[in-house]
């Protein structure tokens, strides 16, 4: 049955109904054949033994006294009857087996041995239509007073029969083909009908590009049966998806507020420690404004300062610019997210290895968004990982299809709860965030490859990212991790 | 209506009731026939009864047996008031039984045995015939037993010795039948009768083969005991036999026993079955 595995379920019950007819069909045609061959058995027995049995009656005398004559003419005249042209050919012995007389003389003669003709002879009580010889050979003792005189052997003609029985078989195997196609046919439409509601889900579910759709209240069947219950459910399970969908969005949003929390408190850090130097700066002109190299010297530093405070702010500006997000990839964004990152770094003393080959002659064609998220997230997840002093890193590189990022830490390594946000697509546990599942969820859109190993007490995570195709249609929004 | 009826016409009726009642009074004439004719035909049987039934002017009962032998034996034991016999068992009890008619057939009173076989059977004489099986019609029969009989015992064989087995049929039809359908090689039979067949069923006679034909023997007699011979029933009965080309209904119960009709005889027409009968015994 392997091979209706292929076919639909509304193909395949309609088949395996029919398959069924024709199972029964056949059943019921060999009981029909057999109940014929047994009515054929006894009547071709039962019209024998009256053969036989009238034959006795009349002719017992006659092989009492060996008139050969008068048991031919009897033969003869039973020949002629209606019956005894069943009866192709009898000859009659006498208890020697000698042949006193036979329906044809000249195959049997007078004085011949009747088991010349009585060789495939059967008895009556085994006398059977099953062959495919259309004449059946009986040989039966000649009883007269209650002693046998003499012995009957009949050939009987039974093609009628055989044909009889041939002509059922042709009429059953007409019969039930043409049962089985129309109830075929109707059981196909019926089925086909049953199982439109099945047909319509299995379509709502697979023809929807990813989100589910619900059946139309005209689809669902009327009534309680299952099927109308199994729309029902699937509807309220849509919807279900629809709402956590929902829930999911509001609560990344909700962490990429809590993200920019973080990076503003970093970045206050950041604009206090110059902001300090600027006002010195400021105070060290009003009071040496005579002085020309201090005044020159102070602006410098004024200048300095100022500009890293634009830097910062531009990168802030970028990171949450919603028109950067299609934006193509370029070396500015991985410029800007070590701006941003460099904060976290500095709060937490880590050392930061950055290494990012990026050829702006030959841009990988991928939105600079999702690539600026996923780092970004990944990276203060390491911040947050490595213990104090210790080191992170983001290495990108390009191959031969992709856009490798490697962003490794010397932290105490993720947890398995955190392994399962950021590798797997199972429902994610309460309390943990939804940065890692952001990350993966965004690489997987972009059909890119999230990896992970632990060796020598280095966390590293790499997601590689084609360069073609799919990024195009990549469109994540998702907040930073943690 | 009685005012109708004239006095010519009473006296008429009278008369005919009188006739009616003189013939239905006579006793029953009880007529043995043997199976030298067609006797399975009831048509002609029946023809035949109604046709001498009115010629006698009295009831006609056919009396039928299987063998000549019984017929015989009623006829000797008064069973019958006569009998049609065939010439050998006639001349087997001439002391007692005489002649009253003889039929003419071909325009003479006798006939021949035939010796028949199969069709395509290549037999030209008895000879050829040793050692086959043979049917004869009656041990009383002169064409259907005495003429192969003695044909053979002039060849100095004899009929169990001759033929591998021989069978008798009780009927000269059956023997034509019996040879007709491969049941035994060879038969003796009344050529009166063979011929007749060969008119009616053209078909059975097409599968047999004359043989040998014998000499020309007196045709079966219509028998009575010597000493009824001048009573008043078989003189009636030879009277209605010789009349019977006389009126349509005797000349349909001839044209269907395909004779003549009948004339009286003498018993020297029976010579030649003498002489072979003499020879069987011999």
């Amino acid at each position: 049955m392997k091979w209706l595995g292929p076919f639909p379920l509304s193909i395949k019950l309609p088949i395996l109904a029919a398959a069924m007819m024709v199972l029964v069909g056949a059943v019921a045609s060999q009981q029909v054949l057999r109940a014929l061959a047994r009515v054929q058995d006894a009547r071709i027995q039962e019209l024998a033994q009256m053969h036989v049995e009238g034959l006795s009656v009349a002719l017992g005398p006659l092989v009492l006294r060996h008139d050969i004559w008068e048991v031919y003419d009897t033969l003869d005249r039973a020949a002629q009857a209606g019956e005894g042209r069943r009866m192709v050919l009898t000859a009659v012995a006498d208890e020697r087996g000698r042949v006193l007389a036979a329906t044809d003389p000249r195959r049997v003669p007078i004085d011949s041995d009747i088991a010349d003709l009585a060789r495939d002879a059967v008895a009556l009580e085994n006398l059977s239509v099953d062959g495919s010889a259309g004449v059946l050979s009986l040989l039966a003792p000649l009883s007269y007073q209650g002693r046998t005189v003499g012995q009957i052997a009949t050939e009987l003609d039974v093609s009628d029969l055989l044909a009889e029985r041939r002509q059922a078989l042709v009429y059953l195997l007409v019969g039930n083909a043409m049962a089985v196609g129309i109830l075929s046919l109707a059981g196909f439409a019926a089925l086909r009908r049953m199982l439109r509601p099945v047909t319509t889900l299995a379509r709502q579910m697979t023809e929807t590009q990813g989100e589910p759709h619900p059946i139309a209240d005209t689809d669902i069947p009327r009534g309680h049966g299952e099927l109308a219950r199994l729309a029902r459910t699937y509807n309220t399970m849509v919807g279900a998806v629809a709402d956590k969908a929902e829930a999911e969005r509001r609560l990344a949003a909700r962490e990429r507020f809590v993200a920019l929390g973080r990076l503003s408190s970093s970045l206050a850090h950041e604009i206090n420690n110059p902001l300090g130097g600027l006002l010195n700066a400021t105070d060290t002109i009003r009071s040496f404004a005579d002085r020309p190299d201090v005044v020159r010297h102070s602006a410098d530093l004024l200048d300095r300062g100022l500009r890293h405070l634009r830097d910062v702010t531009r990168a802030t500006l970028d990171q949450n610019r919603l028109d950067r997000v299609e934006q193509p990839l370029g070396p500015e964004d991985f410029e800007d997210l070590k701006l941003l990152i460099q904060p976290e770094v500095t709060r937490r003393a880590l050392v930061l290895d950055w290494s990012v080959e990026f050829d702006a002659d030959d841009p990988p064609g991928i939105p600079a968004g999702p690539v600026r998220q996923i780092a970004l997230n990944l990276l203060l997840n390491s911040c947050a990982a490595a213990s104090p002093s210790g080191r992170i890193g983001l290495h990108v590189w390009r191959e031969a299809d992709a856009l490798r990022l490697d962003i490794a830490d010397t932290g105490s390594g993720m947890s398995q709860a955190e392994l399962e946000r950021l590798l797997g697509d199972g429902p994610l546990s309460p309390g943990g965030g939804v940065g890692l599942r952001i990350v993966r969820d965004l690489a997987t859109r972009m059909g890119g490859i999230v990896d992970h190993v632990r060796t020598d007490g280095v966390t590293r995570v790499t997601v590689a990212l084609p360069t073609q195709g799919s990024v195009q249609a990549a469109h994540g929004t998702g907040g930073p991790a943690c | 209506m009685a005012c109708l009826i004239g006095r010519r016409d009473l006296v008429g009726a009278g008369l005919a009731a009188l006739v009616a009642g003189r013939a239905w009074a006579q006793p029953v004439f009880r007529l043995g026939l043997t199976p030298v004719f067609l006797d399975n035909d009831a048509a002609v049987i029946d023809g035949l009864r109604r046709a001498l039934s009115r010629g006698m002017g009295r009831e006609i009962e056919l009396v039928q047996r299987r063998t000549y032998q019984d017929i015989t034996g009623l006829l000797l034991e008064r069973g019958v008031d006569a009998a049609w016999l065939c010439g050998y068992p006639y001349l087997q009890h001439a002391d007692l039984l005489g002649l009253v008619a003889v039929p003419v057939w071909r325009g003479a009173p006798s006939y021949q045995s035939y010796l028949i076989a199969a069709a395509a059977d290549p037999a030209g004489t008895l000879t050829d015939l040793r050692g086959g099986t043979h049917a004869f019609s009656d041990p009383d029969s002169n064409s259907g037993y005495l003429v192969t009989a003695t044909d053979l015992r002039r060849m100095g064989e004899r009929a169990d010795t001759f033929f591998s087995r021989s069978i008798f049929t009780f009927g000269h039809r059956n023997v034509v039948r019996a040879v007709a359908d491969g049941l035994v090689r060879s038969g003796s039979v009344d050529g009166y009768v063979w011929e007749a067949l060969a008119a009616i069923e053209p078909d059975l006679t097409a599968r047999t083969r004359i043989v040998g034909r014998s000499e020309w023997l007196g045709f079966p007699p219509v028998c009575a005991r010597r000493d009824m011979l001048g009573s008043d029933p078989v003189q009636a009965l030879q009277r209605a036999l010789m009349d019977l080309p006389t009126t349509d209904e005797g000349r349909r119960a001839l044209a269907a026993l395909h004779l003549d009709g009948f004339q009286q005889a003498t018993p020297d027409l029976f010579d030649g079955i003498a002489d072979r009968m003499r020879d069987l015994e011999t």
